[in-house]
């Protein structure tokens, strides 16, 4: 008898969450869907024959350039190149990039492994001192610490990204007065990287300014959002409970306050995820980071149509799923979501 | 949170630490590092476009002849010999009797497989696909390589085709897809191939079987920075120790570096403007929206008299150019390059180029702006450049003033560079634009973007004009010079072609920029450039400079990963361990009092 009550207390919530996924999932397909389409049309708009621009002012003769056009496919009508494109994007083919002459999703699985590695650690430690930060300033608000901290980090957020990292390039790799150039000036590993645990120090060293560069911009977005949503939390009437019943203050803070506080960065967190895959162009070009955002980078200068392509979609798309996710999470985190 | 702090400042101390670890093999390898701004496109030389390609092929597989040295004449490279038909229309290259670096012979085989490839697949045609459009047959016997010719051509000692192992290459199934990401490579230069990280580097090491000799180092590397302003912290920072085709500002802020030599030399560009003076198509149809006072030569040679060119090298260029009273060649190519002198020598004066305009019936208006004779139009010209390029714009304003002083208005028009290169080659939508080239030893590519031929089509295909010239004087130069195989007579006509263009003004030679590179004189001890006297180190032709490289001798400076920093990351990383641990200790103390206060 209980068991069966328990049933169909239970049964409504559970089919309301994969209700509500499926929807958030339909509505992700559309979204995707939407955006297979836009990515064609935009990357058509663009000016320029991309055709003349590989040549890099080389000459070619009409025929060649036909030969190349025909290669590329440009030499038929817009419908047919979007309907081949919608059919190859469908089975997950990219296209062959103009430029390198290789399948697109080749170029980004090369370069996909370092991107992660970059913008996670920079997330990972983005989010971990934002939250930190955060939850301090917020638990005392107009604090000292408070003041400090929030506008250290509103300059960094100010900052412009490609001049936060030069600055940086400048004075720890090449060294400025006292202090030494100890970072390297380039690239996710040395020449000669060494083998071994020693390797993987050296894929550190080079790792360690644009990780800062990123962290430095991104962390204030994770300490605004966590520091006001931990002044929201100061003023319920369950804190004072638990202050009352003698808990350390401390305590109150980690284990009652923080908790309730985290749910409103979980979106956050998730969407930079969706980011995280596009990587920090910026970042990457800055320090010749060889990751997804130099390649788009790089496809820009070209311009390599179905590497900007693949690569804008990919970043778009894991946007996309990552914010469905995300939705998702606090849908199941937080019932006050669930009722609404 | 504490104990997760406690875990990235130790992440952080490891990341500090590995100098130490990576300097621990000095070796005796004797290692030449450049910074190169543009990464690999390919490593497969049938495909490869980019310069940095070119270079690197260079250095890993021979081509038929190569630049000398000292003359930038052809020379022999793999072909060791060769003659022509009196036609000229047969040539047979004797190929030298040298070993792949595998240990394989080279015979001409290889050479007739390469062309043969390149003439057969169209996959094979990306990378240097004009190079065998002329070509009728090539075939081998021995060591000698025939190739019948469909139309004599001068050029063809400046073949820019690298040789490939036939042995190894035709294992290949679709040359037009194949990356060739095999390590170390089989080529037949003073380099090979060992290894490739995309956007990153690639190693060459020395090939010790090179028919002229194992070069003087053990390996060259060739790095990429994306960003120009990282690669100059590089070379200060000794993270490489040359670096290449600098602008002014860069090259002026290595300025006071007792390591570092400024290399400034004549360079192989040519700046120009490019005036649509009534562009047509390939089939002499009027296309795009130029003025048409532009049409008329003598407004063009008003603003020819209207640029002080010796301004701009001093202003726009910084002083590290050399300005032009000539044609599109550079002076670096003596045998071709051709200079107006006496009466000829369009020089500047705003008098004389008002002069002009007021006989020619170009009244000015109450505005002091020019009109058509016949009333229609005012002499208001655009000025297309490329966005983001501070020298153009510079370019521009002075320009602009000069333009004014005769009774024209100029308005600059920003394009980014795919826009421009449609605007300006294929459409014709543009008045005055800046322009310039690239000149190899060889000037034909460069001569021929001036011939009707490379017009575009009326559907807007192109061939690659620079100017939508179209002359008969000049096409029948063109035809004589190609078919002239002495090369004195045929630097005479190439002279002539030049003069044609100065004085017909489709295109004003305004300066020629020059080369600009940095290296560190405490890593590299010689270095020739190419030519010999005073020639370029990066970007010349051919592997002569890398060939003769060498480093300075071990016992003053250690090279390898930062022995210099060794020292100074033990000590950062120290005093990064003594902060953190302090921290901590702070820290701790803190929370001992708060459990105090309880």
């Amino acid at each position: 008898m209980t068991a069966a009550l328990d049933e169909l207390e239970q049964a409504p919530v559970r089919h309301g969450l994969l209700r509500y996924a499926a929807t958030k999932a339909g509505g992700a397909l559309l979204s995707i869907a939407m955006v297979i389409v836009a990515t064609f049309f935009l990357f058509r708009l663009l000016p320029g024959d991309p055709v003349r621009a590989l040549a890099q002012g080389r000459n070619m003769t009409p025929e060649q350039l036909d030969l190349e056009r025909a290669r590329l496919g440009l030499d038929k009508s817009v419908p047919e190149q979007f309907l081949q494109f919608v059919k190859q994007t469908l089975q997950f083919d990219l296209g062959v990039s103009y430029e390198y002459k290789r399948p697109v999703l080749d170029l980004i699985g090369e370069r996909i492994g370092s991107t992660l590695l970059l913008t996670g650690t920079a997330l990972v430690l983005a989010v971990s001192l934002g939250l930190w930060q955060g939850a301090r300033a917020g638990w005392k608000p107009g604090s000292r610490f408070d003041k400090v901290s929030t506008a250290i980090s509103l300059v960094l957020w100010s900052v412009p990204t490609f001049w936060l990292g030069l600055l940086l390039l400048m004075v720890f790799a090449a060294g400025i007065g006292p202090i030494p150039g100890i970072f390297p000036t380039r690239g996710s590993s040395s020449v000669d990287k060494p083998d071994g645990f020693a390797g993987v120090l050296d894929v550190g060293q080079h790792m360690v300014l644009p990780c800062l560069t990123l962290v430095a911009v991104v962390y204030a977005q994770y300490l605004l959002v966590m520091r006001s949503s931990v002044i929201d939390e100061v003023g319920q009437d369950y804190i004072t409970t638990a202050r009352a019943k003698g808990l350390r203050d401390d305590d109150v803070r980690r284990k009652h306050a923080v908790p309730n506080a985290l749910l409103p960065t979980v979106t956050l967190v998730f969407m930079r995820i969706g980011f995280v895959v596009g990587g920090a162009v910026t970042v990457e070009a800055i320090f010749s980071w060889p990751g997804l955002g130099q390649l788009f980078y790089e496809a820009i200068r070209v311009p390599d149509f179905t590497l900007m392509q693949g690569t804008f979609l990919l970043i778009t798309v894991s946007v996309i799923v990552m914010n469905t996710l995300a939705d998702v999470v606090y849908h199941v985190l937080d019932p006050r979501v669930r009722s609404a | 949170m504490r104990k997760l702090l406690a875990v990235l400042a130790a992440l952080c101390l490891l990341a500090v630490i590995p100098g130490t670890a990576s300097a621990a093999e000095p070796g005796q390898k004797k290692v030449v590092k450049i910074g190169v701004t543009q990464s690999v496109d390919s490593m497969n030389p049938f495909l490869a476009v980019r310069l940095v390609t070119g270079s690197i092929q260079r250095m890993i597989y021979g081509f038929l002849t190569v630049p000398d040295s000292k003359t930038l004449q052809p020379s022999p490279d793999l072909a060791e010999s060769w003659t022509t038909s009196p036609d000229g229309l047969t040539w047979t290259f004797k190929i030298r009797e040298a070993k792949w670096s595998d240990g394989q012979p080279i015979t001409a085989e290889d050479a007739a497989w390469t062309f043969n490839k390149m003439i057969t697949d169209d996959g094979a045609k990306t990378g240097n696909g004009p190079a065998v459009e002329n070509f009728q047959s090539v075939t081998a016997n021995g060591q000698e390589l025939t190739i019948k010719l469909k139309a004599p051509q001068a050029s063809m000692l400046d073949n820019p085709v690298p040789i490939m192992p036939k042995h190894v290459w035709e294992k290949v199934k679709d040359i037009g897809k194949y990356d060739a990401e095999v390590y170390p490579t089989v080529g037949s230069g003073p380099y090979v191939a060992v290894e490739h990280k995309k956007d990153q580097f690639v190693r060459l090491e020395a090939n010790p079987d090179y028919w002229r000799g194992r070069p003087k180092i053990d390996e060259l590397q060739l790095i990429f920075y994306d960003n120009p302003a990282a690669s100059i912290v590089g070379l200060k920072k000794g993270d490489i120790d040359l670096i290449g085709r600098l602008n002014p500002p860069d090259f002026e802020s290595l300025k006071g570096d007792d390591n570092i030599v400024q290399w400034n030399t004549q360079g192989r560009r040519a700046t120009y403007l490019q005036i649509n003076h009534g562009a047509t198509t390939s089939d002499n149809k009027p296309i795009g929206d130029g003025h048409p006072a532009l049409k008329d030569p003598k407004v063009r040679t008003a603003l020819h008299h209207a640029i002080d060119k010796q301004k701009l090298v001093d202003e726009v260029q910084g002083g590290l150019a050399k300005p032009a009273d000539g044609s599109i060649i550079p002076p670096l190519y003596k045998d071709y390059f051709w200079e107006a002198s006496g009466d000829r020598k369009i020089g500047f004066d705003i008098a004389k180029a008002n002069k002009i305009l007021d006989d020619a019936g170009y009244k000015k208006g109450p505005d002091g702006i020019r009109t058509m004779p016949d009333g229609s139009r005012k002499l208001q010209f655009r000025f297309s450049i490329h966005t983001d390029t501070p020298i153009e714009d510079k370019l521009s304003e002075y320009l602009t003033g000069w333009l004014k002083e005769i009774g024209v208005a100029l308005t600059t028009k920003r394009l980014d560079s795919s826009k421009f290169s449609e605007e300006t080659g294929t459409t014709a939508l543009f008045d005055i634009a800046i322009s310039g080239w690239s000149v190899n030893p060889d000037p034909e590519e460069v001569l021929a973007t001036h011939l009707c031929s490379r017009r575009p089509t009326a559907s807007g295909e192109g061939g690659g004009t620079e100017s939508f010239y179209c002359d008969p004087t000049y096409e029948s130069l063109y035809q004589q010079q190609q078919k002239e195989l002495d090369r004195g007579k045929r630097a005479d006509i190439i002279k002539k072609m030049e003069e044609r263009l100065y004085t017909d003004a489709p295109v004003i030679a305004l300066y020629y920029p020059n080369d600009l590179e940095g290296y560190r004189k405490d890593r590299i001890a010689s270095i020739t450039p190419i030519p010999e006297d005073k020639g370029l180190l990066y970007g010349g032709s051919g592997y002569w400079p890398f060939y003769t490289v060498e480093t300075v001798s071990k016992d003053g400076a250690a090279t390898e990963s930062g022995g210099m920093s060794t020292g100074l990351i033990a000590g950062v990383a120290a005093a990064a361990a003594v902060v953190l641990i302090g921290g901590f200790f702070v820290l701790r103390r803190r929370q001992g009092a708060a459990d105090e206060r309880e």
